[in-house]
């Protein structure tokens, strides 16, 4: 009776094993915590969902969408899925939506502080203030990035130039390679992959 | 008239691609290739309105087993993305340098896949003499003393459904255990999702 009760409850155990659209074999969902704000990774559940939404648009105009190249320089490491995530777990710095603030406000994927790439396209005080605020020095125009946090910048997906561009611009100002990171995917292939979103509430209007 | 047609004709075989809303880079729009016999022109759907539908539209992917896949297969295998396909394509594949394998089973490669691929299914991997055959083909020789000669191995390119798929790593890793060089291996993680999800030409086997 015994080992039928324990045939029993391992035969439902594995059934509910194999409903679950896990991580990794290891990792069935991530916690992490942002700005004192707890963040929940997981991926969608259920067995035939679908992206119905735009970013399961193929065709992007060009200009200004290209196909990016897998890599921005040789020495940025670019990210999938499973980096960004180790990234945000062991907190290893900044995870940047670079797009434009209304893309922001839409979705985002957890985690991610949202800084407009064109912030970083030109010598401007709002860049001066971010990159301080990362870590950097300036001297007398002379930017030092000794101290300065690791970044992993992402956008749109595989065909939005928007993070690679700010990846250029920080190089041309001498932000280590080494400190940046890049997520080609972006939010299309988050969710292509079956991650959820983020949708951030809008605040109560007074 | 017929000289009308031809100049016609002519005009569209000069501007082909030129005048392309969708492009796959700023300065690529298609490249020719030939699969089983017949010329395809790789290009993007020029439908703005086009969206990814059917199966590589799926987001619930059950984990075990479709489980997210890290960004590299190992440090000495090269992990790439479209452009580089694209590239290796034109560069390798239409100067017999190289071939792009696609490791899904036969009932999948015959559904669609990425214009010029080989079928090589992973499940082919456990199979020693079906293995040998494949270094055959894919160039590597037998020395008069037994052992392999790997010098003429040409270049692979090896992908799968996508990046939640791991048969890509099984059968490069059973290249490896035969011998083949990692250099000559370039592991496309983002696989025939991603290839759709941008609009990239597919073709079906009749």
């Amino acid at each position: 009776m015994k080992n039928l009760q324990q045939t029993v409850l391992f035969f439902l155990l594995s059934i509910f094993a194999l409903a679950q659209n896990n991580i990794t074999e290891q990792k069935s969902s991530v916690t992490i915590e942002v700005d004192g704000k707890e963040h929940i990774i997981k991926r969608v559940e259920g067995k035939e969902v679908y992206l119905t939404n735009e970013f399961s648009l193929t065709s992007r105009p060009s200009p200004p969408f290209y196909i990016q190249p897998f890599k921005v320089s040789k020495g940025v490491d670019t990210y999938g899925e499973l980096e960004v995530i180790n990234f945000l777990e062991n907190k290893e710095g900044v995870f940047i939506d670079a797009r434009l603030k209304s893309w922001f406000e839409k979705s985002n994927i957890a985690g991610s502080v949202n800084i407009p790439f064109k912030i970083f396209l030109s010598d401007n005080d709002k860049r001066d203030n971010i990159l301080i605020k990362f870590g950097a020095k300036k001297k007398k125009g002379v930017w030092d990035f000794s101290k300065v946090k690791s970044i992993l910048l992402y956008c749109n997906g595989a065909w939005c130039g928007q993070s690679p561009a700010a990846i250029k611009a920080l190089i041309d100002i001498g932000f280590p390679e080494k400190k940046m990171k890049y997520y080609r995917g972006g939010i299309q292939s988050w969710q292509l992959v079956g991650f959820t979103v983020n949708v951030p509430k809008k605040e109560a209007t007074k | 008239m017929k000289l009308i047609l031809s100049i016609a004709l002519l005009f569209s075989i000069l501007s082909a691609g030129k005048y392309d809303k969708v492009k796959i880079t700023e300065d690529m729009s298609y490249v020719f290739v030939y699969h089983k016999g017949h010329a395809i022109k790789i290009h993007r759907i020029q439908d703005i309105q086009n969206h990814l539908t059917g199966t590589y539209a799926k987001i619930s992917y059950p984990c075990p087993g479709m489980c997210i896949q890290p960004i590299s297969f190992n440090d000495k295998i090269e992990t790439i993305g479209e452009v580089e396909v694209v590239k290796f394509i034109k560069n390798q594949v239409n100067n017999k340098k190289g071939v792009v394998i696609d490791a899904r089973p036969k009932k999948l490669y015959n559904q669609g896949t990425i214009p010029s691929s080989i079928n090589i299914p992973f499940s082919l991997s456990k199979n020693t003499k079906a293995m040998d055959n494949i270094l055959t083909v894919l160039g590597v020789t037998n020395n008069s003393n037994g052992t392999l000669n790997i010098e003429k191995a040409i270049e692979i390119v090896v992908y799968c459904n996508g990046p939640w798929c791991s048969k890509s790593k099984q059968l490069i890793t059973a290249l490896l255990k035969k011998g083949y060089p990692a250099d000559k291996i370039q592991y496309y993680r983002g696989g025939f999702q991603m290839w759709k999800s941008l609009g990239l030409t597919t073709v079906k086997t009749k």
